[in-house]
């Protein structure tokens, strides 16, 4: 209740001027914060919507970095076992296709029954056509792989070689509708016994 | 003479909600309000114009800023805004008393400073919260002279216990005994205060 004894002073009328001076100065103090802590929560919501989205972004890149890493290393550890493998025979093919010479080198590791086959200098197909690889075996051709090429680039492929009853004699290439054929029916690229 | 007006409790709760809410022109009619009581008190204390008027500034800019610091429920807001034009008034006088006592004016800074106080002329009664003046100075005047004496050195110099039984001459343990007595009279006298009576 003494905070009611500030009464006890007689009131002085203030000086005219003295309203408007002591007003602005309130306000002045408010304003003055407004302003900067405006600004400063805009640079906080900014910077802090920066600092998710470049978390969020690294969080994805080093997810997919860690992807791309396993996958090569994966690929390397294929190449390797069939380049350095000691069952591994290398062919190298040289063949012609469109007025072009290039070639088709193929990795055989006959312990995994597995080929690795590499064309360079392939001429790019006709829309409708495709390449169409093909194992020679002793109980006739079986198909290998089927290769639509539309640009001119090398293409590399691992590829399961028929195991049930079926010795691979060699390969064959030829050029086959783009839905591919039960046995050899276009032009032959290469075909070579082992 | 002006017939004083009322302030009711429900007009100071919209008046301190405005503020709350930032209405400038709130400030400007709390200032038509309750400025020549904070000008009053810190002249009172203070005795000189411009510091007085550089309290009220003060007083305006802690209440503008800080309103929302103010719990209605625990009182009124004028004894809050009366305590902070005391507290800055103080503050100011304290201050001017290092610097008195670096120049060696002590004497003469006590001597400014021993007066009493006596109601207001009665050409100031058109100003807000009027009766409220007088009835805080009707209980001052049910104390003892000793009593009255102990509180206006304690609220209007901010002196402490110890300071004031220097200046009396009196015992320390007499001084917080008459303290103590004189604010459970004036709790006592003034407990029944709560609108701001003009």
């Amino acid at each position: 209740m003494t905070d009611w004894l500030g009464m006890l002073a007689a009131p002085r009328t203030p000086r005219p001027e003295l309203k408007g001076r002591v007003v602005a100065r309130a306000l002045a103090r408010r304003r003055r914060w407004g302003g900067p802590l405006a600004a400063a929560a805009v640079i906080t919501l900014i910077l802090g919507g920066g600092a998710w989205w470049a978390y969020r972004t690294i969080g994805r890149l080093t997810a997919e970095r860690d992807g791309l890493v396993t996958r090569v290393q994966a690929l390397e550890d294929t190449v390797s076992t069939f380049i350095h493998g000691p069952a591994t025979r290398l062919i190298q093919i040289p063949v012609s296709t469109g007025g072009r010479v290039g070639s088709v080198t193929i990795f055989a590791d006959s312990a995994r029954h597995r080929w690795l086959v590499r064309c360079d200098g392939l001429a790019p197909n006709a829309r409708d056509q495709a390449y169409q690889l093909w194992f020679i075996t002793d109980r006739g051709m079986a198909t290998a792989a089927l290769m639509p090429m539309d640009q001119d680039q090398p293409m590399v492929m691992g590829l399961e070689m028929p195991r049930a009853n079926q010795r691979v004699m060699g390969a064959a290439m030829s050029i086959e509708p783009r839905a591919g054929s039960a046995s050899p029916s276009g032009p032959m690229v290469f075909h070579l016994l082992l | 003479m002006t017939s004083p007006k009322r302030l009711s409790q429900e007009q100071q709760r919209s008046l301190e909600r405005r503020l709350k809410a930032g209405d400038e022109r709130a400030l400007g009619e709390l200032f038509d309000l309750v400025a020549p009581w904070i000008l009053g008190l810190a002249f009172r204390i203070l005795r000189d114009e411009d510091e007085a008027e550089e309290v009220v500034g003060d007083v305006f800019v802690q209440v503008w800023r800080h309103i929302d610091q103010h719990d209605g429920g625990r009182g009124p807001i004028i004894p809050w805004i009366l305590s902070i034009a005391r507290n800055r008034s103080l503050d100011a006088l304290r201050r001017r008393r290092r610097w008195w006592r670096k120049s060696a004016h002590v004497e003469q800074a006590h001597a400014a400073e021993t007066g009493d106080i006596a109601p207001a002329a009665p050409h100031e009664a058109a100003v807000p919260g009027w009766p409220l003046h007088r009835e805080v100075h009707a209980a001052l005047a049910t104390l003892a002279e000793e009593q009255r004496r102990v509180v206006l050195l304690s609220y209007f110099e901010g002196l402490s216990h110890r300071e004031i039984a220097r200046r009396l001459h009196q015992p320390l343990g007499t001084v917080k005994t008459r303290l103590r007595m004189a604010h459970q009279k004036l709790t006592e006298g003034l407990r029944h205060l709560k609108d701001w009576v003009e």
